[in-house]
């Protein structure tokens, strides 16, 4: 038995790590389209401070903006540097820099670059005038874009993590509340009789996914019932069977004892043989119901003809045929093969036979057959005697069940056959027998048999 | 005293019919319910001895027919079941007493004088007017305490008188009463009897009346 786990746990613990995982891919998509916006953003910014730098020292009013700049940023720093540059006949001279400047490494192309810049990474932008007398260089450090990007990808983050957990409860909460008709199946399963099993109450609704369970619960409920129901029957059926001839031979020997003739003395003892011959007859029927179990079977039996064991049952029942005066003919199609034990279909060939020879009457007819059919072989007995009502025909095989003629038969004959043919895949067809000069049918037994497995 | 004994299977009836005529009883035997209740709704039987797994009619049917009908004929029921619900519907669809196969001849006989002798409100076993007493289960006679020797049938014929004091029985009750349908009934054989059971018993027990039949006052002191 594998290590049992709780659905619950599973789903909470497949649940929540799926929701943090796509929540985390997203909050890293959401960087870097933050970041990229940023970079977009901040480097439209870098261009405009430039641009305009660019338009301020073209028309000479560089010195005075610088002194304003700087005094500007002694209030509000401003998160942009900058330098300025002149091209004053080759040389390059530094007009004005931005606060706590220390001034750029030179070197600087024009548009943009990246590079090191006071042991941090900066993002330049430089620029001059169509003259090339003038150049701006405004610079501003990578982390500040970094931040930027980083806070809007946290602000996704926090409220999520913080939810993760309540969404775990919630998730365990609702789990629980949905998986408890489970429990209540469970409780009804447990509260089951054994001696008195009752299908459970399918009235509380059930989510469609639990009740199926239910539904193949109370279905083998049912089966499980039918079963005991069978036993039961044939435990009083048994019961019926095996102390109505003990009731007998006890009256009988009783009346044999107090006989006052010597002839009703006479009679009462040969019904006691009658009744010792019947039970032993009912005995052996039992103990052969009893020995046709898969469990004595062993292997699964070869395939074997049947012919020659028909004839031998027919040879067998010949002389008790004919002191009757009926006629026994056999008909058998040569080839046939057939999976089954031979000592079960001796049983089975022997029962049929019997109940044809015991109840077809004087001078009937029993034709036995051997037939090739499409999925297999089939093996007939039919007799041109009375028939068996169709009504009663399906419960014939049941045990203990006998036909309505007056007979002496203990009612186990077909119910045999019909377990051997349950045993080796066979089906006992009951039906019209051999035509009768009035019109009517006689009985007939088939026992269709499947065609054995190719051997492998 | 005339039984019905209705049991399909023939070995048990044959025993039992013959077992039951050895005790002193008239036993019609039928092997199925349809005929049992056909016999059940034209002629009187002082008992049935009833099998339940009968053919065309289960025997719990022809007990609930019989009791549908208000007859109150005791009834005895012969079973292989021996489960408490089984015994419990039999009692409960009206039947007087349960006896379980196998069972002894004895037990039925005397379960049978039981069930006759509650059937005629009668607590004590043994029946007696003046100084005449008739033992059933004994199937012996005593005049002031003296044996009387009489023959089966003049027995059976002075039980069912003493069993229905003081009400007039009609010759073809009491001839319904004392044989089966295959015994054949000579035209005088009561008229027999009566004079036989008058000369052992002396004349002023069993009286004659004119064109109906025969009674014993309960008051009679022969």
């Amino acid at each position: 038995m594998s290590r049992p786990y709780s659905l619950r746990r599973r789903l909470v613990w497949l649940l929540t790590g799926s929701v943090a995982a796509i929540w985390l891919l997203s909050a890293l998509v959401v960087y870097q389209r933050a970041h990229h916006e940023a970079d977009e953003l901040l480097d439209d910014q870098l261009t405009q401070v430039a641009d305009t730098l660019l338009a301020i020292v073209a028309a000479g009013e560089v010195e005075h903006f610088a002194k304003e700049l700087q005094d500007h940023s002694h209030h509000n720093p401003v998160p942009i540097a900058f330098e300025v540059w002149h091209d004053d006949d080759g040389r390059m001279l530094r007009l004005a820099t931005s606060m706590g400047h220390a001034g750029f490494e030179s070197g600087i192309g024009p548009g943009f670059s990246e590079r090191q810049y006071e042991g941090a990474r900066w993002r330049f932008y430089a620029v001059q005038d169509p003259d090339a007398e003038y150049r701006v260089v405004v610079g501003q450090a990578h982390a500040a874009r970094e931040g930027l990007a980083r806070e809007i990808g946290l602000s996704l983050l926090i409220p999520a993590a913080l939810a993760l957990p309540l969404m775990a409860l919630a998730v365990w909460w609702g789990i629980g509340r949905n998986l408890r008709p489970v429990d209540t199946v469970a409780h009804q399963v447990g509260a089951l009789d054994v001696q008195a099993l009752t299908p459970l109450d399918e009235s509380p609704a059930l989510p469609e996914e639990i009740a199926p369970l239910r539904t193949a619960l109370n279905a083998l409920i049912r089966r499980v019932n039918e079963a005991f129901e069978n036993e039961r029957r044939f435990t009083a059926d048994a019961a019926h069977e095996l102390r109505t001839p003990l009731a007998a031979l006890k009256v009988q020997t009783q009346v044999a004892l107090r006989a006052q003739t010597a002839d009703s003395q006479q009679h009462a003892l040969a019904q006691v043989i009658v009744g010792v011959d019947r039970m032993t007859h009912l005995v052996e029927q039992l103990l052969t119901l009893a020995r046709v179990d898969p469990a004595t079977q062993g292997s699964p039996p070869a395939p074997l003809d049947p012919a020659e064991i028909v004839a031998t049952v027919c040879e067998e029942l010949l002389p008790q045929a004919q002191r009757q005066g009926q006629t026994l003919t056999v008909d058998a199609a040569a080839g046939c093969r057939i999976a089954i034990t031979a000592a079960w279909l001796q049983v089975a060939v022997r029962n049929l036979l019997d109940n044809a020879v015991h109840y077809a009457g004087e001078g009937a007819r029993i034709d036995v057959h051997i037939a090739h059919r499409e999925t297999g072989c089939a093996i007939t007995v039919a007799d041109d005697g009375p028939g068996v009502a169709p009504a009663l025909r399906s419960q014939l095989s049941a045990r203990f069940v006998r036909g309505e003629v007056e007979n002496e038969g203990c009612g186990l004959g077909l119910s045999i056959v019909a377990r051997i043919a349950a045993l080796s895949h066979a089906q006992l067809e009951l039906g019209d027998g051999l035509p009768r000069a009035d019109g009517g049918h006689g009985f007939a037994a088939t026992l269709h048999f499947s065609a054995p497995a190719a051997p492998t | 005293m005339r039984i019905l004994l209705v049991e399909d299977d023939r070995l048990l009836g044959d025993g039992l019919q013959a077992g039951l005529t050895q005790a002193g009883y008239a036993v019609d035997w039928l092997r199925d319910g349809e005929a049992a209740v056909t016999a059940l709704s034209t002629e009187s039987f002082a008992a049935v001895v009833l099998d339940l797994g009968l053919p065309k009619r289960d025997g719990l049917s022809v007990l609930q027919w019989l009791r549908g009908r208000h007859d109150a004929t005791p009834v005895l029921i012969l079973t292989a079941r021996d489960q408490l619900e089984d015994k419990v519907r039999g009692l409960d669809l009206g039947a007087d007493d349960y006896v379980l196969k196998p069972f002894d001849l004895d037990e039925i006989t005397a379960r049978l004088r039981a069930l006759v002798r509650r059937a005629h409100g009668r607590p004590e076993p043994v029946l007696a007017v003046g100084e005449i007493e008739l033992n059933p289960a004994a199937r012996s006679v005593t005049r002031g305490g003296q044996a009387v020797e009489l023959t089966p049938r003049e027995f059976d014929l002075l039980h069912l008188l003493l069993e229905n004091t003081d009400r007039v029985l009609t010759r073809r009750t009491l001839e319904e009463q004392l044989y089966t349908w295959n015994e054949a009934v000579d035209s005088n054989a009561l008229e027999v009897h009566i004079h036989h059971l008058r000369k052992k018993l002396g004349n002023d027990l069993i009286r004659t009346v004119r064109g109906v039949g025969y009674m014993v006052p309960a008051g009679a002191t022969p």
